[in-house]
């Protein structure tokens, strides 16, 4: 049945399960009736959460839920559900049949998310299930990393906790934290959404501004990659070298390398623990945010999408398998007459949502 | 689908143009030898933690190895290298969440299998060889044993295979000589006696064992060198020769809390390009096991350091670690605050009781540096040191 008014939809590019080739261009999704409300990637399946209230899942998982659903939160291990007045996780191995693995009932007038957000406290996709928050913080939005948990408060405030290792925290050093701790340098510029990688953390704030920090090894946080400047570099130190060799070309090779480690060292960053302020080009302000293992995405006021990170499985969306340091707009929106609208990242692919002009 | 193999194992296997391809792909011949003959014994038992679609993947890239045309098929191999890929980058992220403590060793054992898929598929294709060992060695240096090392017996068949280029040893003493290699006029610290380390001449493996091994004793080791095959002839060339295309950790930098003090992997010939014949700045080959193939002994874990160049080198003891004022940091607690050959002692005052040994090394000393024994290094000229441990 046609929907009313200019046509809305889904679109997916990057890892879709194992069948399918790499860096194929966007797609559009299968369409569901009601149309698709919530999107939730996990790395080898989609959850979608249709305008019905229906689960359905797509990919290696595939299948449905009978009943209503609002929202979920899947891993490869188990798919965590908010139905009526319950949270429920499922063990994926028993393909959704049986019941919940675990359960907890919502006590009236309590309500959940957005997931991970819960009464009292957060869920992650797998055990323990139900984390503890203390109450004080008032949060308005909760996302996880691979090892670190990022919390956005209702004063647009945020505190990060967690491993630090790769700087995601973003206090400035590499320690772990164990309670939720107050991101100091954006203290005072009240953010409006948050998003976490694997081990990268972004911000935007109420103006539109872009801030990140984390780990930068496939250019994910849009600052200059060492791991990337030496792959572009055409004598980059490659061992075939040695296997054809020519004196000006082996020294051709190490003026290359001596030059990414010597001079330019200084400009590469592999780890940012402090927010770092990223401006997209043209000076776009950004209303949206999200982070895949590796790769990062962003939504502008004026409709187009920009990608940066890690690429080799095409979820960057240009139609290859490149990583890229450099925030790139996504060509295929404008090329077909559609504006962005909202992204969500799955680990390895990106979904965005786009409306017809 | 997959037939019951000959005794003679998948070199026989029913690759429609097998007898084409393993006559010029030898390579791929004595690499498929070293597999398990049928599917059902390269077993992939991993704990629940690894999930249901990463084992159906690794058993995907199984099937596509012992099905019919095994990887001889382009589309076979481009598939099962595709699900390699998909393997290694997988693992490669839960290798990388908490600290190296906290991986699961399956997650290891997930990223080693990977990399031996990957391998097979640039064997049956007869891609650059020195390129497969770099997947072997990322695997060895990440990964966790699989299949009676499996990775470790196919680098020494791969490296048989290697073509050595033009660049020959007579080249790379030509080059040595017209690069000079600065002296440092760095001065030579004395020693006391009570510090010295002992030294011992040509001693039978049998007393080092019950005098200093098993004791845990610091001791200089000489004229050994001559007597162990694996060892002789220590020059850059034989090094190039024999692990030139080798991957191995390098620690960049004069002092782990320097700011451009990093780890990277390297090639060795890339490591002795850069930081030996064009010294640019002070590189340290971490420890790594290079030479495994040679040493066939069972000992108790030890750490050995030969030198090419001097190298002034002080032990403490671990029972001394309360004076050394080790880091409290998580990443750094193995390394102590203290300048060692200039301490602050208002700032350590313990420091000045912490006993030590010490010692002048010199090419072809093998010093024998016990498990958890502080270790402090200076080189006092150009010097390049293998590390390693005994099994």
């Amino acid at each position: 049945m046609a929907e009313p008014g200019p046509q809305r939809g889904w679109f997916v590019f990057g890892f879709r399960g194992f069948a399918e080739p790499r860096g194929g261009g966007a797609r559009r999704v299968e369409p569901e009736p009601g149309g698709i409300r919530v999107v939730r990637p996990a790395w080898s399946y989609t959850g979608l959460v249709t305008g019905r209230g229906r689960l359905v899942l797509r990919g290696r998982l595939a299948g449905a839920l009978p009943g209503h659903c609002q929202d979920l939160l899947p891993s490869e291990s188990h798919v965590l559900l908010l139905r009526g007045a319950a949270l429920e996780a499922w063990a994926r191995g028993a393909g959704l049949c049986g019941g919940p693995a675990w359960q907890q009932q919502l006590h009236p007038g309590e309500v959940a998310g957005p997931l991970p957000l819960a009464p009292r406290g957060y869920v992650t996709p797998r055990p323990p299930f139900l984390c503890p928050l203390p109450p004080a913080l008032r949060a308005q939005k909760l996302v996880l990393g691979h090892e670190h948990v990022v919390l956005l408060g209702r004063a647009g405030t945020i505190y990060t906790w967690g491993c630090g290792r790769h700087g995601q925290l973003g206090h400035g050093g590499l320690e772990p934290v164990s309670e939720p701790r107050l991101v100091e340098a954006l203290h005072g510029m009240p953010m409006g959404d948050v998003a976490a990688g694997g081990w990268h953390s972004v911000s935007v704030s109420e103006g539109g501004d872009l801030y990140v920090w984390g780990w930068n090894e496939s250019g994910q946080l849009a600052l200059p990659s060492k791991a990337l400047a030496e792959k572009r570099a055409p004598a980059a130190a490659s061992v075939s070298q040695h296997e054809e060799p020519c004196a000006g070309e082996a020294e051709l090779k190490l003026v290359n390398h001596e030059a990414a480690l010597g001079a330019e060292a200084a400009d590469f960053v592999s780890i940012q623990a402090f927010p770092a302020l990223l401006d997209l080009p043209e000076g776009s302000e950004v209303s949206k945010v999200s982070c895949g293992s590796r790769h990062t995405a962003a939504v502008t006021r004026t409709g187009e999408l920009y990608t940066w990170g890690w690429g080799k499985y095409g979820q960057l969306g240009h139609n290859d398998t490149a990583s890229s340091d450099q925030p790139r707009q996504v060509g295929y929106f404008p090329a077909n007459g559609l504006m962005v609208e909202d992204v969500v990242c799955g680990p390895w692919n990106t979904y965005v949502g786009a409306v017809e002009k | 689908m997959s037939r019951p193999s000959s005794p003679a194992g998948l070199a026989t296997s029913s690759c429609p143009t097998a007898d084409q391809v393993s006559a010029v792909n030898t390579v791929w011949v004595d690499i498929r030898a070293l597999l398990p003959n049928t599917k059902e014994d390269l077993k992939l038992d991993f704990s629940k933690k690894v999930e249901e679609s990463v084992i159906s993947l690794l058993q995907q890239a199984r099937d596509l190895l012992y099905g019919a045309g095994s990887l001889c098929s382009g589309s076979t191999r481009e598939t099962c290298l595709q699900v390699s890929e998909i393997i290694i980058d997988y693992s490669w992220e839960k290798l990388n969440i908490g600290t190296w403590r906290d991986v699961d060793k399956d997650w290891r054992r997930v990223y080693s299998y990977g990399c031996l898929f990957k391998v097979l598929c640039m064997c049956s294709e007869q891609g650059t060889i020195a390129d497969t060992i770099r997947v072997c060695d990322m695997g060895l240096l990440m990964g966790a044993s699989i299949l009676d090392n499996i990775l470790v017996r196919i680098i020494n068949v791969l490296q048989k295979h290697l073509t050595y280029g033009k660049r020959s040893a007579q080249e790379d003493t030509k080059e040595s000589q017209r690069k000079k290699i600065r002296n440092d006029h760095t001065t030579v610290p004395s020693i006391k006696s009570e510090e010295v380390i002992p030294r011992l001449h040509c001693p039978s493996l049998e007393h080092f064992r019950e005098n200093y091994m098993i004791p845990q004793k610091p001791v200089i080791l000489e004229g050994i060198v001559d007597h162990w095959p694996c060892m002789k002839k220590w020059s850059l060339d034989y090094l190039r020769q024999i692990a030139g295309c080798r991957t191995v950790p390098v620690e960049v930098g004069s002092r782990y809390t320097d700011e451009e003090w990093s780890q990277t992997l390297m090639i060795v010939n890339d490591f002795i390009d850069q930081y030996i014949v064009n010294k640019n700045s002070i590189g340290y080959l971490a420890q790594h096991q290079l030479f495994d193939q040679s040493l066939n002994r069972v000992l108790t874990p030890a750490k050995l350091v030969l030198v090419i160049g001097r190298k002034y080198i002080r032990l403490y003891s671990p029972q001394e670690s309360e004076n050394l004022y080790p880091h409290e940091t998580q990443i750094l607690h193995n390394t102590s605050q203290v300048d060692v050959e200039d301490p602050n002692l208002v700032k350590f005052p313990k420091f000045e009781r912490a006993a030590f040994q010490a010692c002048i090394l010199t090419p072809g000393q093998v010093l024998f540096i016990p498990v958890k024994y502080w270790h402090y290094v200076r080189s006092l000229d150009v010097s390049f040191s293998v590390s390693f441990w005994w099994l």
